[in-house]
């Protein structure tokens, strides 16, 4: 589809489409130049960005901020100007353990509990996420049938909302859903999976997984196919092995794909949260409690809330992600450095 | 060493036959040249000995042994890609070394092997860099020595100066025929180049649509094109042809009556050809003159003064004749002129396109 298009309507349809915007751009030509005389054009360039600026500013700087004000302050009023200032106070609580190998130690035994469960998760799904997603992408590299198909298959589940993902696992896995219900053909008793310790959390980790596998995996298959042919057909004349092709020359090229895959997948295991409360809520006990829920329940959803402990943990939650973020720039400052491909 | 057979080779994808039954014979350490128009399937052909195709009928056989089921890398061949295919992470040792590291071959004979290609290409001061710090002319040497090292039995390259500037091509063409006279090994050089073609072949293969068109030494090819359309392609610029038909069919000399009423006489031994038949009068840009009372009556189109030679673009009743006169002519465009065929090997084609008889 092209705006002016060849067909015999097309230019008059695009003249017509064009006109309200010259019109536009006629009204606002004089002005510009106007503030170009007297900004320059660095100032432009500044005016121009001042409203996406404005925008990270009141829903990112500016929350930070006052989150980080939050976290000094005591009680549990909503509005800041409610509440007392009580220093790092907060911090203290969270770190306030007698033994610090042991969650049931600490004062804020849950936060603890969330923290162990969120680096198992991430030890867990970051693995796995890329070891499947690799494979596929791997895979669905190859000539094979129907590929297209494939393709969209492993796509189509980061499309849906957490949510809906949630909720498609919550049938299939609760006491009366499909799996049991498949199962119970086969002659097994139902079995409440959701409600197993070890099940609910393996559930975790593989809906999380399944719901994300499909982005990380176009990545790849991306860096994939970006590898000229010919280098693999240059190693088959050389008569190299399988694995030594994929060690020596896949590897090392898609390299620069997986670091970034690789640090995505990590930053967004650490912030789980959503498909997972609405598939086990968390349960059953603590068992798949993670960090976000935990600072989610702490500053809104419990009895007793506690915003200030809440922003307190957020805080320290953002400085482990920053320093992902800052890992991920190094590393692709440096691979960017060495070259890559050409 | 080297002597590579091809019997009635075919190659489909699906159902797009590119191949058609190929035979070639291609002796042990000759330099043969695979050209043609682009998709007539001079890579394919070059890929299918390689062993990265599978030929989907015939035979081939390299050193008598049908290698049809033999992986590419236990042919003993070597291949120059177009784009030199040299591993970008690696340096230009590492990429040297890399097809030697396979075979299990002791270290020290791989240093050895890649010192002596590096002293042959000059290209020791890049060892350590990778082909990204490399000169587009560094890299294509790369190319050839990844190839040189593995000393294979025939070396396979794929357009491998296409990527060069005109003058490096030049050079890196010199060093290729140096190159294969020192070391000689069987080549197959696939190029759209006819000066690569003219100069570096022992024999030049030229294909059409996945057939042979002809075999032969370049100045076979030059002199006696087998039918109209190696006429066309080989020599630059091409052959001009004039439609006509059969006048007299006399031992020793054909009349033909040209388009516009002029009759020329072709030296034929036998045309074995019809009066009245409808015929292709060929004849080489460089020799055709200007001047001469019985000449062909033209009109200049276009004047390409190249200061050593002059191409003018000449209409001859309704034909277009292209002219290529040594030195400077001061024509001009629109100008009047006799060309005159009279010294010039004339070639004549029948309806077919096949080349009748012998030229003088
Ligand atoms: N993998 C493939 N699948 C289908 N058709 C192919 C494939 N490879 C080549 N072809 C077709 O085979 C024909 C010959 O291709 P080939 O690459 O051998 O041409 P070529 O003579 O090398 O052309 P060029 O001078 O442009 O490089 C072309 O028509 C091409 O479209
Ligand atoms: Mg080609």
């Amino acid at each position: 589809m092209t705006i002016d298009g060849s067909g015999k309507t097309g230019p008059r349809v695009g003249e017509i489409a064009m006109a309200p915007v010259r019109f536009a751009m006629g009204l606002v030509d004089a002005p510009l130049r106007k503030l170009q005389k007297v900004a320059g054009l660095g100032g432009m360039a500044t005016f121009f960005l001042l409203p996406n600026m404005l925008i990270f500013g009141i829903f990112v700087l500016l929350p930070f901020f006052i989150n980080f004000a939050y976290s000094m302050t005591g009680g549990s009023a909503l509005f800041l100007s409610d509440r007392s200032f009580v220093g790092v106070d907060q911090y203290a609580r969270l770190f306030d353990c007698s033994n610090y190998l042991d969650p049931n130690s600490c004062a804020e035994d849950t936060f603890w509990t969330a923290v162990g469960n969120t680096g198992w998760f991430v030890v867990l799904q970051v693995t796995l996420m890329i070891a499947f997603s690799l494979v596929t992408a791997l895979i669905l590299n190859r000539d094979l049938k129907a590929r297209s198909f494939w393709r969209a298959m492993f796509f189509f589940p980061v499309l849906l909302s957490p949510v809906v993902v949630g909720l498609i696992w919550k049938w299939i896995l609760q006491r009366q859903g499909l799996l049991n219900f498949g199962l119970y053909g086969f002659g097994f008793d139902p079995y409440a999976w959701l409600n197993d310790r070890t099940w609910s959390f393996a559930a975790a980790v593989a809906v999380s997984i399944w719901a994300h596998m499909g982005f990380y995996t176009l990545i790849l298959l991306a860096g994939l196919q970006a590898i000229p042919k010919d280098l693999y057909e240059a190693a088959e004349m050389d008569g190299t092995r399988s694995m030594r092709v994929f060690m020596r020359i896949t590897l090392p090229l898609l390299m620069p794909n997986l670091l970034v895959v690789i640090v995505l997948v990590l930053i967004r295991a650490v912030q789980i949260f959503d498909e997972v409360y609405v598939l086990t809520g968390g349960g059953p006990g603590t068992s798949t409690l993670f960090l976000t829920q935990y600072i989610y329940e702490t500053g809104f959803a419990t009895q007793l809330r506690n915003p200030g402990l809440a922003a307190a943990a957020s805080i320290l939650m953002g400085v482990v992600l920053v320093v992902l973020t800052l890992v991920q720039l190094g590393l692709g400052r440096s691979s960017d450095k060495n070259g890559g491909r050409k | 060493m080297g002597h590579i057979k091809l019997t009635n080779v075919a190659k489909s994808f699906g159902n797009v036959d590119v191949l058609h039954g190929i035979d070639l014979e291609i002796g042990d350490g000759e330099f043969v040249v695979f050209v043609g128009p682009s998709g007539c399937g001079k890579s394919t052909l070059l890929r299918i000995i390689a062993g990265l195709e599978k030929p989907t009928g015939g035979e081939l056989a390299i050193d008598g042994a049908v290698v049809n089921n033999v992986p590419a890398a236990d042919r003993g061949l070597a291949m120059v890609f177009q784009s030199y295919a040299l591993y970008p992470h690696m340096s230009v040792r590492q990429n040297l070394a890399f097809g030697l590291e396979n075979t299990r071959m002791p270290k020290p004979e791989i240093r050895e092997r890649i010192a002596e290609a590096a002293r042959m290409l000059e290209i020791e001061p890049y060892l350590d860099r990778r082909p990204g710090q490399l000169s587009g002319g560094q890299r294509q040497r790369v190319a050839i020595g990844r190839a040189i090292v593995r000393r294979p039995v025939a070396f396979l390259l794929d357009e491998p100066l296409s990527n060069l500037d005109a003058e490096l091509r030049g050079s890196t063409r010199a060093e290729l025929a140096a190159l294969h006279a020192r070391l000689s090994a069987t080549m197959i050089y696939v190029t759209h180049d006819q000066i690569e073609a003219m100069t570096l072949a022992d024999r030049i293969v030229v294909l059409r649509a996945g057939r042979i068109e002809q075999v032969g030494t370049p100045l076979e090819l030059y002199n006696a094109p087998a039918n109209r359309f190696v006429a066309g392609f080989i020599g630059s610029p091409h052959m001009n042809f004039l439609e006509g038909t059969v006048e007299t069919n006399g031992p020793g000399k054909t009349v033909a009556t040209l388009a516009g009423g002029h009759r020329l006489e072709v030296p034929l031994d036998n045309a074995g050809i019809a009066n009245g038949a409808k015929v292709t009068v060929g004849v080489r840009p460089h020799h055709i003159s200007i001047g001469g009372e019985q000449g062909l009556p033209a009109t200049i189109r276009l004047v390409e003064a190249l200061g050593s030679e002059t191409v003018l673009h000449a209409d001859v009743s309704g034909q277009k004749v292209l002219v290529v006169a040594p030195g400077q002519h001061d024509l001009a465009p629109g100008a009047d002129v006799r060309l005159s065929l009279s010294a010039a090997p004339l070639h004549m084609f029948n309806e077919k396109g096949l080349r009748l008889g012998h030229a003088v």
